[in-house]
């Protein structure tokens, strides 16, 4: 067979086959949903198809009519679902995946030296067709992705083609010679390229930033951008928006020169974007992205004329010592100085003027501190009995010498424990006997996480088993000054063990310190600890020695932090370490005798006493007689029975 | 144990911890976000009132706290910078402005803990409620939550061991309505916190 000529010169092929393609062509061009060859929707709509020009990587429709191809091609539905399954493996091959085995690559060189290099799409399309076409008589040859790239046509094709389309090698197409060679190289994508230019760009911005950068002054000078060689090369300056956006990129890659921003802020303290013709700070905003902590910057000789122009910087550049607007119609504006003072309280020097003394800089700079809320003291409001304080002064030395008995006395079968620990570093003592057993849930991921369960200690003996393994302790006394701080409250609606209605129930939280002695590993130290204790009346069927409550919820967390114990004057209540009689138990009937007395003492209607007691006082009769005390001048006439604050007889 | 309790307890396991995830992931996004948690306590809830629950607990730091809205207001002061008037002299220097800042303070949660202290809580729940089986829903939880106060001030960043103890107990309002996808299913009846 003679060597074809090319696509023009070739043996031609009746009207339908030709116009298909073409049609293709322009159906694509009205709709942007790439099909493949026989209408199918593709799966890789990203990279863009043969319509789009020449980077197209994918693989080229050919509209829906039947292609008259050398008697033996399948046709119809097996055909169409052979060719689906094909444009699956060649769309959906970003992955490597098992198909790839049988897939080759190879280069063709030759159309860029053809006349078809001229046409549109570079004469891609043409030449895929012709490869197809004549690479052989007896069977349909597909060719699967396909880019141009330099000189050559990279082609994606079934390894059984191969030798078909090797003998095309030296064929002539539309004036040049063919050379058609496998590789074992990565075929190019159009990623590729555009990283590629994305490099070369970033490599120029990077000479930018290296010419204009002074290492001794820990200057950056940017100004007067437009007359750049570098950059007017690039043609940055065609338009405002790229100019911005040349800006932009300039401050992403200066700042990701360094990872931590305190090198950043050591060695990048100056800024000068003079002589840029900027007329808002919107369009150089990044810098106040990238740059937060920058200490000197000159914006001297651009366009600013307002304030507002400036404000959207305002609060941004908290450490901002200099600034040079010099050259600017802003500096004609009255009062524009003591403005910006406000809006950077590092300022100190403006247009070469002192401006702030540094205490009126550390003053401005401490105002910007939030304000932590206040710490007062252990909170204890557990019913007036002391429960919380009795349990707790059993609780801890029966925890640190015998444990076994601390949970058969105060525990029971339905009673829960778990511990939690957040591993800081900077401790001495590791975390290893606790890790494993720490219930944190927000590391379960879901709440069908079988460590949920098998981390949840329930019922006394599995409690003391646990407590067993764990280390000894030794906590300190619980009249030591600074070492706890305890918050506790009483809270309604527990069941009640004996069936009959709801009971109350005492929450405690304990935030101290204990010293380990893991005697095995010989590790000494001391940890720190919040631990929630909620306890709630004992069941009538508990083994003696019966207390009247025993721990339905014990929660331990093991942390890092000392608390810090508050000195604050006020102390809205402290721990009497007056020996309790009962357990908290404020039942329904007891609230109501409750309020009946209060109502008695104060004179109040029985709603406002109920409100009294159940408010902040919590159920606690003194409290809330002392909250009424402090609030009697204020209570409206309707707050009382006669209009007025009855005598409170003691 | 018999085998049911055996499965209403895991069921119970499985639930508080969706739950508190649920309840975790949303408190702490209000609270860096600057919105308001109020709306959370039982104390504003009608249910809750009708059935004359007492309000809700809240203790912050030691102090008692009479409403969420109150907490709230906490929460803003805690969040809020302050600028200084230049012309005020440094040994008295005069706030011209007080701004709750978004940023200023941020919660980030490092670890959390729940359990069931009552498995069939029924204060204020709907008779309709009450009389079908307990799968599940009726739950009283004690949720423990701790984690770091991020503090970013003018002059450096500060930080802070939280700690908040929840109790929770069911939305009536949300669980009533069957297969619905609001997110709080549970109120905060009590709510003990220190940051230290």
């Amino acid at each position: 067979m003679a060597p074809p000529t090319g696509p023009r010169g070739g043996t031609s092929r009746p009207g339908p086959a030709r116009t298909t393609r073409g049609g293709g062509i322009s159906k694509r061009r009205h709709n942007p949903i790439k099909t493949d060859r026989d209408g199918d929707v593709a799966m890789d709509a990203a990279v863009g198809g043969p319509g789009n020009g020449k980077l197209g990587t994918a693989g080229r429709g050919r509209g829906n009519a039947p292609r008259a191809r050398g008697g033996s091609a399948p046709r119809g539905s097996t055909r169409a679902s052979s060719r689906i399954a094909q444009n699956l493996r060649t769309y959906g091959a970003d992955q490597p995946s098992k198909s790839n085995y049988n897939r080759a690559v190879l280069k063709v060189l030759g159309l860029k030296s053809s006349k078809a290099a001229t046409n549109p799409d570079g004469g891609l399309r043409g030449l895929l067709e012709f490869l197809e076409r004549k690479a052989s008589k007896d069977k349909a040859i597909t060719i699967g992705k396909n880019i141009i790239d330099g000189d050559y046509v990279w082609i994606n094709v079934s390894k059984a083609d191969v030798p078909d389309l090797l003998h095309l090698n030296g064929y002539s197409y539309a004036g040049g010679t063919l050379t058609i060679t496998e590789t074992t190289e990565r075929m190019p994508t159009a990623d590729d390229k555009i990283s590629n230019a994305a490099e070369e760009t970033k490599q120029k911005l990077n000479a930018v930033l290296a010419k204009r950068y002074n290492p001794e002054a820990r200057l950056l000078d940017l100004s007067a951008l437009g007359a750049d060689d570098i950059l007017s090369s690039m043609g940055t300056f065609g338009s405002q928006s790229l100019a911005e956006k040349a800006f932009k990129a300039l401050m992403i890659l200066a700042s990701s020169q360094y990872k931590r921003r305190d090198e950043k802020k050591e060695a990048l303290q100056a800024v000068s974007i003079a002589r840029n013709d900027i007329n808002d700070v919107d369009q150089v905003f990044q810098l106040a992205i990238s740059l937060p902590d920058l200490r000197r910057l000159d914006l001297s000789g651009n366009n600013l004329d307002s304030l507002s122009k400036i404000s959207k910087w305002k609060n941004r550049f908290h450490y901002l010592e200099e600034l040079h607007l010099t050259g600017n119609p802003v500096v004609n504006q009255e009062n524009y100085a003591m403005e910006l003072l406000q809006w950077f309280p590092s300022l100190s020097n403006l247009n070469g003027q002192t401006v702030r003394t540094p205490e009126e800089v550390a003053a401005a700079l401490k105002a910007l501190d939030p304000t932590p809320l206040p710490q007062y003291p252990s909170n204890i409001r557990d019913g007036g009995n002391n429960v919380a304080a009795i349990f707790l002064q059993n609780f801890f030395p029966m925890f640190d010498n015998d444990r076994a008995r601390l949970a058969s006395e105060f525990y029971d079968s339905d009673s829960w424990f778990s511990l939690a620990v957040i591993p800081n570093s900077g401790r001495p003592l590791p975390w290893k006997s606790y890790l494993k057993y720490s219930r944190n849930v927000q590391r379960f991921g879901g709440g069908r996480n079988p460590a949920l369960m098998q981390r949840l200690f329930t019922g006394g003996s599995l409690i003391a088993d646990m407590w067993k393994i764990l280390p000894p302790t030794r906590h300190p006394a619980l009249d030591q000054p600074g070492q706890w701080l305890i918050d506790s409250h009483t809270f309604p609606h527990l069941a009640d063990p004996s069936g009959h209605g709801s009971a109350m129930g005492l929450i405690i939280t304990v935030n101290g310190v204990f010293e380990e002695a893991d005697a095995s590993a010989s590790l000494y130290g001391t940890r720190t600890f919040t631990r929630t204790f909620t306890l709630g009346p004992s069941k009538p069927s508990n083994p003696p020695p019966q207390h009247p409550y025993r721990v339905i919820s014990d929660q331990l967390m093991l942390h890092d932090w000392k608390p810090q114990v508050a000195i604050v004057e006020q102390t809205p209540t402290v721990v009497a370490p007056v020996p309790a009689v009962g357990p908290v138990l404020i039942d329904d009937a007891l609230k109501l005798q409750m309020t009946q007395e209060l109502s008695k003492r104060t004179g109040m209607t029985a709603e406002y006493s109920g409100l009294c007691l159940s408010g902040p006082a919590n159920w606690n009769f003194d409290l809330a007689l002392k909250s009424f005390e402090e609030q009697k001048a204020v209570l409206p006439p309707a707050a009382f029975i006669n209009g007025v604050p009855g005598p409170i007889s003691m | 144990m018999s085998v049911s309790d055996l499965e209403n307890r895991l069921n119970n396991v499985r639930l508080s911890a969706e739950a508190a995830e649920t309840f975790v992931e949303w408190y702490y996004r209000c609270l860096n976000e600057g919105k308001p948690v109020a709306g959370a306590y039982t104390t504003n809830n009608r249910a809750y009132k009708a059935a004359n629950h007492p309000p809700s607990d809240i203790c912050i730091n030691g102090l008692v706290v009479a409403t969420p809205e109150e907490w709230d207001k906490m929460l803003e002061g805690q969040r809020s910078i302050k600028t200084i008037d230049p012309t005020s002299t440094h040994a008295h220097p005069t706030t011209i402005s007080t701004v709750s800042h978004r940023g200023a303070v941020r919660y980030d949660v490092e670890a959390y803990d729940v359990h069931v202290i009552n498995p069939d809580f029924r204060i204020g729940a709907p008779a309709e409620l009450l009389a079908k089986p307990n799968q599940g829903p009726r739950l009283m939880m004690l949720l423990t939550v701790a984690g770091k106060v991020v503090f970013n001030g003018g002059a450096e960043q500060k930080k802070q061991h939280f700690s908040d103890v929840f109790t929770l107990v069911p939305n009536w309002d949300v669980i009533a309505r069957h297969g619905s996808k609001a997110t709080r299913r549970y109120l905060i009846s009590s709510h003990t916190y220190r940051a230290y």
